[in-house]
């Protein structure tokens, strides 16, 4: 089983990679247009339907510094596809360098129970979970924001701030009432 | 447009086999603890409940005191209303497709006062229909007649307010004199099992019936709503009926196969594609119904207890749904989780994602409302 390893090769100077992970392939393409907007840092973007890479590109494929799971709530099948992926990442970057990246959460045939599913999974891994709306350009470039702010902590490109240290503030937790059910 | 439909034969054996038996785990949770705290509305106590969390759950979660999902298992008994209700009256509920929306809760609605509001609403609709009327029209043509009352029996519990069914009628634009008044719209408001914290919250001058179903036209239905809106201080919205309640409807309809034939269980589903695609999947009932006992949990209680009274729970919904999906997948080669169900029908009914319901059998009818009821309480705004 190939594995992606965070820490077996040498990073790039003031170089940020992040790796967009999405079953639909529609929102990672405007997220990755916008992210490589970035003027202070050089930013790779890679962008990926699943887990696990090919193995052709692995000599080529520099350090991943963030693994972003892009998940549609209006899918069962992109929610199990992202988990199907999760297999294939080495443990080492559940220390903060993987993050959830939810699109229509508000959607009337998105159901709650999907959400719900999505949230523990991302508490039981203590990774964040992050809500984006990917229609509007605004959405994006707010998306956007947010990602880079974590990519460049997980890149190392942050004096003091490690990703670990900021994945402890930013995990997903569970509200309390979550295995409630609602009428009894 | 694609049409798939298979009348197929189901080998129980291979489903066993497919599903592992998973253990009854209906949790129950401790009614005194978190509940006894939404009764408080001592903020501060609550906030300190949920400061062990840590910082970022306050952020994550807005406490409300409406639900968050829906009930996770259900009883599943048929109700034979007919000696309850009025029969006229269920035959106007019945075989007609209601468009549904939820309403917030009414402010001081006395079910004793009908009489007046249907005079109330006949003058609202013909005020409105003759504005902008340079010539005085004739009092009798155009006319509405507005009656509302009241469907007894049709509540479960006693914390139900009794449903409200609303009629209008008029003569068409071309009838001539002597012609009677013909029902052109017809709604009801209803509260079937409303979750009793939640109604005993309500301060005393107000009436839940959260759930709306309106037939006929368009300006009609919001003449009424506008109506309601001004006189008792509620908001009306649209009632999507989303995946999950469209996936227990499919289940609890299959489980009265026994009783009363489905026929076939027809599901529509659409898939995002270019151009979208549209997948009719109709199942024959008889092999519905062998999957759908052989995806049951294995019963726990004694023997003599009718099949039919027996909870149901969501892993067993689950559970079928896909059965179903991966059967289509086998034959297929696509996979329907990546789309949407938009429709279920079967004899007994049919439900539309976009709120439109249709239940054909009167003795379903409490257990249909009462998924609906629950779907209006948590779209509600409160």
């Amino acid at each position: 089983m190939s594995l992606l390893k965070p820490f077996s090769k040498l990073p790039g100077l003031n170089t940020a990679n992040i790796l967009l992970v999405e079953s639909e392939e529609q929102f990672q393409q405007s997220l990755a247009d916008a992210l490589v907007e970035e003027t202070s840092v050089t930013v790779n973007v890679r962008l990926a339907k699943s887990l696990p890479l090919p193995m052709e590109n692995d000599e080529s494929r520099p350090r991943i510094d963030l693994v972003v799971f892009i998940i549609n709530l209006t899918s069962e099948l992109s929610f199990q596809s992202a988990e199907a992926s999760l297999k294939y990442l080495d443990p080492g970057y559940f220390l903060g360098k993987v993050c959830f990246m939810v699109t229509n959460a508000r959607n009337a045939s998105s159901p709650a129970e999907r959400l719900d599913a999505v949230r523990k999974l991302a508490s039981s891994l203590h990774c964040p979970l992050l809500f984006a709306e990917d229609q509007t350009p605004d959405g994006v470039a707010s998306a956007t924001e947010r990602l880079l702010t974590i990519l460049k902590v997980a890149a190392g490109l942050v004096p003091i701030a490690t990703a670990l240290y900021v994945s402890n503030l930013t995990r997903c937790t569970l509200p309390l009432d979550i295995d409630q059910p609602s009428f009894d | 447009m694609f049409k798939f439909i298979s009348g197929f034969s189901f080998s129980l054996c291979r489903y066993a086999r497919d599903m592992e038996r998973p253990q009854n785990s209906v949790a129950r949770t401790p009614t005194d603890s978190i509940m006894a705290q939404r009764r408080s509305k001592n903020k501060s106590y609550r906030q300190s409940y949920r400061s062990c969390l840590g910082a970022a759950s306050r952020l994550s979660h807005t406490p409300g005191w409406t639900a968050r999902r829906l009930n996770t298992s259900r009883r599943t008994k048929s109700h034979n209303i007919t000696e309850k209700v009025n029969p006229e009256d269920l035959a106007l509920l019945v075989k007609t497709e209601w468009q549904l929306s939820y309403v917030t809760p009414l402010y001081q609605f006395r079910h004793t006062q009908l009489r007046s509001y249907s005079r109330q609403l006949s003058a609202f609709i013909t005020a409105e229909k003759q504005q902008g009327l340079a010539v005085e029209v004739e009092g009798a043509q155009t006319s509405f007649r507005v009656s509302f009352s009241a469907v007894q029996g049709l509540g479960e519990t006693d914390d139900d307010a009794e449903t409200v069914l609303l009629q209008i009628h008029s003569k068409p634009v071309f009838a001539g004199k002597d012609e009677a008044q013909k029902l052109v719209w017809s709604g009801w408001l209803t509260c079937i099992n409303g979750n009793p914290e939640y109604l005993h919250l309500l301060p005393k001058d107000f009436t839940c019936l959260p759930l709306f179903g309106s037939r006929g036209a368009e300006n009609l239905t919001s003449l009424v709503k506008s109506w309601f809106q001004q006189t008792f201080d509620c908001c009306f919205g649209p009632l999507e009926i989303n995946q999950t309640c469209l996936q227990w409807l499919a289940a609890l309809w299959t489980n009265c196969h026994i009783e009363s034939s489905i026929q076939h269980l027809k599901m529509i589903w659409t898939l995002p594609v270019e151009p979208p695609l549209q997948i009719t999947y109709t199942v024959n009932s008889q092999d519905v119904w062998e999957l759908w006992n052989s995806v049951r949990n294995p019963s726990l209680e004694s023997r003599e207890e009718e099949e039919a009274a027996r909870s149901i729970d969501i892993e067993e919904v689950t559970r079928f749904m896909q059965g179903l999906k991966s059967h289509f997948y086998r034959h297929f080669r696509l996979d329907l989780s990546a789309g949407r169900l938009s429709q279920v029908s079967s004899a007994l009914g049919s439900a539309k994602f976009s709120g439109r319901i249709k239940m054909s059998n009167s003795r379903y009818v409490l257990t249909t409302l009462t998924l609906l009821t629950e779907c209006a309480l948590l779209k509600m705004p409160i």
